[in-house]
Formats: C-alpha cells, structure tokens, sequence
C-alpha cells in the first residue's frame, strides 16, 4: 500500500517535468527499497500508475465534457472513451508494474517478511 | 538467480517502454500518446481561455487581441509590423496543424512527414512546377519592400508562437503524426497562394478533348461543349458593349492532332467547387446603401480553410475571413467598402506535347530550332524511407511529364510540358493588403491590377454607393480555343503571347440593372472579343441569382441571407417534366407509382425533409449515364462528358437525339425507354441502399453531407450533416463540398456584417469551440460579425502583447 503511493507521488512529479517514460523510475527504485516478493511488487506498481493515469484521465474526460475523448474513441476504434481511459491507465500500470518487479528481484538482500509493512 | 531474473524483467520493461515510444503504422506512440501530462490528454480544453499578458521579442509597440464570445480575434496594433506579427502569431497558436499541413503539401513535402504512402502526390506537385512556382512568386514579392515586410511579420510572429512550444503543447495532430513543427519561412505563404492556384486554377481537359474530337470528331465538341444552353446569363451583363479592337494572336492553319489515347494527369475539378456572390446597389434595398454577399464554395474541412479575423491599426481596420498563412484579410469589408470572390474558370493551365532530340532531353524542338532545356532536380525525403531524387526537366513552356499510355502498347513515350500560370512570379498579397485599406472604387480598382491567379469575380460595394465587379486575374491572350486540346510544343504559334490588356478585362461598374453578380458561369457574352475558355459552370446557380435579384425591391439583409439557402435546382425544373413526360407509366408497378407520384408534386426546391429531391438526383444520373455510357465505354482513352444544362437543352429539343440509342443493343431505343428504366433502377438501388420508400429516403440523408478532418483523421471531422442544397443551386452544399463562408454585408454609416463558416475558430479538436458554427451553418444561421471602430469594452477575454524589452 506504501508501496503504491510512493510510486503514485513521484511518478506524477517526475511525470511533470520529464517524459513518459519516467514514470518507471519509482518503480525501479521503491520496487529496490521496499524488496517485496515479485507478484506484490507488480501489483503495487501496477496499481500506482493505473490509479494515477486513470485518474488523470478521468479527470480530464470530466473536465472536457468528452470532447476529446470521443474523438480518439472514434480515431482509435475504441468504442468507447472509458475504453480510452482504461488503455491509459493500463498503459501506465503496465511499465510501472514491471518497473517495481525489476526493482524488487534487483535487490538481492535477504527478504524478511516483516518488511515493507 | 535473481540477477537473472532481474535482467529478464529490465529488458521486457526496456522493450515495452521503446515500444510505447515508437510509431507502428498509423498508430500514434502510444505511451507517449497517451500520457495525460504530455499526450493527447494535455490537448483537452478543461478550462475557459483567460486574459493573459505575453512578452513577443520582435514586436515594436503593445498590440491587443480581444476575442469575442465566437473566439474571434480582434488585433489593435500600432503600426503594420506588429499587426501582421500579432496576425501570424495568433492564427499559428489556434491552426498550426493546417497552415504547415498546407504548406507541406504545396511544397511537396508530405512523404517527409507521412511516410512513402504520399511520395507520388509529392512528385506530382513537384512536377507541376509547385515549389518552382513559389520560388518565383518569392523573388517577385522581394522586388516590393512593403510586401516582403508584411510577409516578414507574419513569419516572426508564427516562430514567437512555434519557438515557445514545449512537446507537450503540440497541436494534437503533431502527437497523432509523432512529428514537430518547423521553422515558418516566409517562402510558405507564397506555397500556400499557389496552392490556391492548383485548387482553383488547375482544372484542363485537353486529354478529353483532343480524344473527344479524335473520337466523335468536331461536331461533338461543337454541339455539347461551344453552343451555349439558351438559359445561359453571363457574368457581365450581355447589355454591356466593349469599345476596344481586341489584338488576337494568330492560330494556326490546322489543329495539332496529339498522340492521342495518352494519358495526362489530369485534374477534374469536383462539382461543388465554385462559389457565388453578389451585390445590390442602394435603389433596391431599404436601407439605401449596398449590401454585397459572398460564399465560396470549397471542399470542407476541420478545421475549416477561413478564419475570421479583424486587423487594425493606423491607416487599417478591415474584418473579414484569411487564409492559414497569408497575411490580411482575404473576404471582408472595413468602415468604407466590401469585397468578395467566386472563382473564374478561365483556361490558364496547357499541355504542350515536347520532341526532344534524344534520349538526354538536353534539347528540344521549338520554332525550327533546338534549343536547350534546363533541369530542375527536386529531392524528396521520405520518411522511413530513401530520400529521392526526381528531375525534372524544363522547356520555355514549363515542367515536363513523361506520360504513360493508357493503351499498353510498346510506343515511344511522349512528353507533355506543362504552363501555367502558377509558374508566373506573383504578388496577390498586394491586392488583398490594398483591399484591406481601400476607401473607393478607385483604390480596388488600383488594388486588383496586382492580382494574377486563381483568377476571380471580385464584386464590390462602397459607401459612396459604387457597386462593381472585375473578372480579375492575368489571362493569356489566345486565339479562339487555343489550348482546349494538347498543343503542338514545336510550334510557336500555340505559344501564350502576352496578356489581355488590363482595360479590356470584363468588368462593370454600377450597371443599370442595379446589382452585379457571378456563380462561375461564363464571364461575358459571345461578343466578348478574347477567348477565355469553353468550360464555364453550368448556367443554373448564376440565373437563378439573377432571376431572384430582379424581382427584388427593398432588400434588406434578411432577404440576402435567405437567398444564400435557396435550393432550387435549375437542372430538376428543366429535366424533370421531360423526364416526366417520356417515363412509361404502364410499366411501372403500384409501389414505383407511388413514387413517381411524389415526384410529380415536387417543387423543385432541394429540401432536406422531401424525398422527391433524392428520387430526382439518382434518376437524373442514371438516365444521364445511360444515355452517353455505351458510346464512352466503347474506348479506354478519357473522353470529355457534355455538361449537363446543355444536355437537357438538346435531349429536350432532339426526340432522335443520337446518344439516346443504344450501341450494344439491336433495337432502337427512344427517351422513354431510357426514362423508364432508369427510373427503375433508380429505385432499385435506392432500395439496397436506404430500405424500402419512406423517411430514410430524405434528401437530408442522401445528400451525404461530411466534413472531414483536414488529414482524414477519423473522429476528427463530422459526418452525416443533414442539410439541404446541392451543386446546381445557391445553397450548394453537397458530399464533402459546400459553401465555406457565407458572408453578407450592408455598406452604410454603421457598416454590419454577418458571417459564419462550418468550423470554429480553434483548429482543436479538444476544445468545444473547434466544430461550434457546423450547426448554424448547417441551417443557415448567420452571426453578426464584431467590427469594432475601437478597442472594445466588452470581450471573453484579452491577450496583451508586449515587446520583451519593456517593463
């Protein structure tokens, strides 16, 4: 749960200042830290980003009374602009999950199980 | 064994990451795409636009753009340069997409940006001479100080708006297409008046016509394409006598004969690409003073090709519509006249069939002589792809093709040169710039002589109550026909020599019927001493314009607005009761004659809610169709169709006409053969297309009305506007084509305006304001236009531009 909400509060400062892409650097880095096993570091990070882009996302949508998102619907034969809302947020859990994984199996210390709580 | 399993997972994120980063096929990258800080998302209008203040390096004094509820902008500048770069800026920040997209496309520079899907469009424009053209417009307009300033402006106000971009501000086509924009030079706003030109004045049918005559032989061609329908109401008004002996060059003794059956990249010009306008003098309206009407009619786009704009500063206030890239006020009017353009047809494009010496094309035969040629080598870059050379080789007469034949046989290949008149330096801008500033009949008429291609009908109105109208534009002087049909590039005498003397232009002044107008039609009667063409619109929207103002008395601008959706068809009220006539009824079923019942009561008028027009329509098409197809089918070469007013004068007046009977079969068939089945086909595939009789035939929905996004992004554009018109009335919105702005304004002490255009002033798709006017046009709902005489009071919000250097 920390876990997540570390990632989402650097991934969405990073995010604003540097490329997409950067939003795998708080996975990489609390996914080290933190050392869960594997499938929690994934779902954490998964979590974070998918949250975080799907919030942005939905915020927008609201904001824009869909405008926009009706048309990349349209564009991307998406049906749907909630369809457009979950490829974004799954987009950004997908490369933040991953980036976690790679965080914790990097860390080679020991895992105690208390950690990380 | 966590190293391992750490290396896998880093390079499946690795991999994950450059594959959102990259752009497979017509997908957009989507990580970055989809970012909601830098992707598309960022493009989202969430909040209403705020005033602001803004530093613009470069500007000499403060300008002021205050936007109106519609978002349009109002620029206050303090001299010409800041108004033009306070121009250039703001029109960059609300369209860059479409002015580089244009540009791009003028300069043949699409595969750079797209990809090799667009490469043979490029060659195309580079082989038409497009940058070439530019090019020379650019060292005419260098040879005018004021000119080049302006245009100068204009590109540094366009940079200020490009250079304070981050990627994540990019208009979202730039993050759609994954590319960014570019330095804006001022050679872009000559590409984009020759891209005027290649939309406008770039319609040829001599391929067509030279097999026409190879063909049917010459009576076709004097039947269908020189005999004028009797209906026929040119421009200037056939009362008008020309004083002047007209110095025709000399035609040759015999027509060249082409190596025909070869195929010319021809260029058809889509119905619906005309335009109307017109203006009444003071003794028909109420009000006493002009009102003057313009719509063009273009092929729609979102963002739209106009922008509404008012420019003032000292010496200027003028309101009206520009053009993505070109500096003022194109359609407008300011506190003392109005002006607006329809487009000339006249033939300014020839084929010139080349012998070159050998196989090198270093030289070429002209006037007994061979002479050199020049080439032109034209690089193309492709994105993804190898850049390519093309060159191209030039003779006197303009850019080479190599033309393919179109009957497959092992000959040897033939070359067209190509002139044109978008190969002549130009400086149109000067024109729309004293326009801008004009305060009499005298200044537009000073204002016109700089003006050479798209030729155009400009009508005008001023307070002093002048109306008038030029068919303006630089015309070659040629004899009668020449350059209908492929010419002979050997010989000089189908060389253009010189140009129809600016007086002897048509044109009037205040004529005594009151009111001056043009819809494409024919410029002036047979009597006109110069040739200028032999393929004019039909003569339907222009008569019915003056059908419809010689009956007016005390017009006011509700009338004029009215007229401009009038959607009677000329060519239902002369086809139809022929038609009606000649159908058979005992061979049509019960449910068919139900049909033919609706018909029969029909008015003529184009309305959206009637399912008459829409029987009408496909009928007409295929009894048209079926009248000529079995003779034009019978040769592969291109072959030029009769035009359809034409076509209904003589199958009206000619029961035996001889196209009527058809080739393939062994009996004879009359009019009412053709009527007849026509008609049940008609309702044949109205049925496969549209279900059975009823309110899914309405004109409305078969008019299949579509605005399309600008680079046919799906979902960018807006389909299924139903609405009423067509091409042959004065509302001619049809398919993807209709009229771009609709404009009327009434001269006087207060001058009003009223406008709108099928689009907004914002070129994003993410913001509301981007399709806001469609449905207003759509019902032909005018706004009243904001001219203002000074800084407004009132406004949605304002923009302050400062030089950087100040406080």
């Amino acid at each position: 749960m920390i876990l997540a909400l570390a990632i989402l509060v650097l991934a969405f400062l990073l995010n604003l200042l540097l490329p997409w892409w950067s939003i795998a650097i708080p996975g990489l880095i609390f996914g080290y830290v933190f050392n869960k096993k594997g499938r929690a570091s994934f779902g954490w990070g998964f979590l974070a980003l998918f949250l975080l882009w799907g919030g942005q996302a939905f915020y927008i949508h609201i904001a824009n009374d869909g405008v926009l998102s009706s048309r990349i619907a349209e564009m991307l034969n998406a049906g749907s602009p909630f369809a457009v809302i979950l490829v974004t947020a799954v987009v950004g859990g997908l490369v933040s999950g991953l980036a976690a994984l790679t965080g914790s199996l990097a860390n080679s210390s020991p895992r105690l199980s208390s950690r990380g709580k | 064994m966590n190293y391992v399993k750490a290396a896998i997972s880093g390079i499946l994120l690795l991999t994950i990451i450059i594959a959102l980063n990259l752009k497979l096929g017509p997908l957009p990258p989507v990580g970055k795409f989809v970012d909601p800080d830098g992707g598309f998302w960022a493009n989202a209008e969430t909040t209403s636009p705020g005033s602001g203040e803004l530093n613009l390096p470069g500007l000499e004094g403060d300008v002021t753009v205050y936007f109106d509820e519609r978002r349009v902008p109002h620029i206050f500048a303090e001299n010409d340069h800041d108004l033009y770069m306070a121009q250039g800026y703001v029109v960059a920040r609300d369209r860059l997409f479409q002015m580089e997209m244009q540009t791009y496309d003028a300069a043949g520079r699409l595969a750079e940006i797209i990809g090799p899907a667009l490469l043979e469009r490029d060659q195309q424009t580079r082989r038409w001479g497009m940058p070439y053209g530019a090019e020379k417009a650019m060292e005419e307009i260098r040879k005018d100080p004021e000119m080049y300033a302006v245009i100068s402006a204009y590109a540094k106000g366009v940079n200020a708006y490009i250079n304070q971009l981050s990627p994540a501000d990019y208009p979202l086509e730039y993050k759609v297409l994954d590319i960014a924009p570019e330095e804006w030079k001022p050679i872009k706003t000559t590409l984009l008046l020759k891209n005027m030109t290649r939309t406008l004045a770039a319609g040829n049918a001599e391929e067509a016509t030279s097999n026409s005559i190879a063909f049917f032989g010459s009576d076709f061609i004097e039947k269908y394409f020189e005999t004028k329908p009797e209906l026929n109401d040119p421009i200037i008004p056939p009362s008008r006598t020309w004083d002047f002996e007209a110095d025709l060059p000399e035609a040759p003794d015999s027509l060249y004969v082409s190596a025909s059956a070869e195929e010319l990249p021809a260029f058809e010009m889509p119905e619906g690409i005309g335009s109307n306008n017109w203006v009444v003098d003071g003794s028909k309206t109420a009000s006493g003073y002009p009102i003057l009407a313009n719509d063009p009619h273009l092929h729609l786009t979102l963002p739209s090709i106009w922008y509404e704009v008012q420019l003032h500063a000292p010496g200027v206030n003028a309101y009206g519509v520009s053009l993505q890239g070109v500096p003022s006020v194109i359609i407008g009017f300011n506190e003392e006249v109005a002006w607006g353009v329809t487009n000339v047809s006249a033939d300014v494009l020839d084929w010139y069939e080349v012998k070159f010496k050998d196989d090198t094309k270093q030289e070429y035969r002209h006037g007994g002589q061979w002479k050199p040629t020049t080439t032109r080598i034209e690089e193309i870059k492709v994105r993804g792809g190898a850049t390519v050379l093309d060159s191209v080789v030039y003779t006197h007469h303009g850019p080479v093709t190599e033309v393919s034949s179109s009957t497959g046989d092992e000959k040897d290949p033939v070359y067209h040169a190509l002139r044109w008149i978008a190969h002549d330096g130009s400086n149109e801008l000067k024109t729309f710039y004293g326009l801008n500033r004009a305060r009499s009949y005298d200044n537009y008429v000073d204002a016109l002589k700089h003006y050479i291609a798209p030729a155009q009908n400009f009508v005008f109105a001023s307070n002093e109550g002048d109306i008038a109208l030029w068919v303006n534009g630089l015309f070659p002087k040629k004899w009668k026909y020449q350059g209908r049909t492929v010419s002979d590039g050997t010989d000089p005498k189908y060389d253009w020599k010189g140009w129809i003397p600016r007086d002897h232009v048509p044109h009037i002044k205040n004529p005594e019927r009151g009111f001056v107008s043009s819809a494409n039609q024919e410029s002036a009667a047979p009597d006109y001493p110069y040739y200028l063409d032999d393929d004019f619109a039909p003569f339907e929207r222009g008569r019915r314009i003056n059908d419809l103002l010689r009956e007016m008395e005390n017009i006011t601008t509700a009338d004029i607005q009215k007229m401009q959706m009038d959607d009677y068809s000329y060519y239902a009220a002369t086809l139809l009761p022929g038609l009606l006539e000649w159908i058979q009824k005992e061979e049509l079923s019960e449910a068919e004659k139900e049909v033919l019942n609706v018909v029969q009561n029909w008015n003529y008028h184009m309305k959206a809610d009637q399912l008459a027009p829409s029987v009408f329509r496909n009928w007409a098409s295929n009894f048209y169709r079926s009248v000529f197809e079995d003779e034009f089918e019978r040769t592969e070469a291109r072959l030029r169709w009769p035009p359809r007013d034409r076509f209904v004068e003589v199958i009206t007046e000619e029961s035996e006409m001889s196209f009527v009977d058809n080739v393939n079969t062994a009996e004879t068939e009359s009019r009412r053969h053709l009527a007849t089945t026509s008609f049940k086909e008609t309702l044949q595939e109205m049925t496969d297309a549209y279900g059975s009789f009823g309110d899914d035939w309405k004109w409305g929905i078969v008019i299949n009305n579509d605005i399309d996004h600008l680079a046919r992004i799906p979902g960018f554009g807006r389909q299924d506007l139903y609405s009423s018109g067509n091409y042959d009335a004065v509302n001619a919105t049809r398919g993807k084509n209709g009229p771009s702005w609709r404009m009327v304004v009434e001269l006087g002490p207060e001058v009003k305006g009223y406008g709108v255009y099928p689009g907004g002033a914002s070129g994003n798709p993410g913001s509301p304001n981007y399709d806001s006017m469609v449905d207003a046009w759509r019902t032909g709902e005018l706004f009243e236009l904001n001219f203002y005489r000074q800084a407004p009071d009132t406004f949605l919000y304002k923009m302050k531009l400062q030089p950087s250097d100040s406080e």
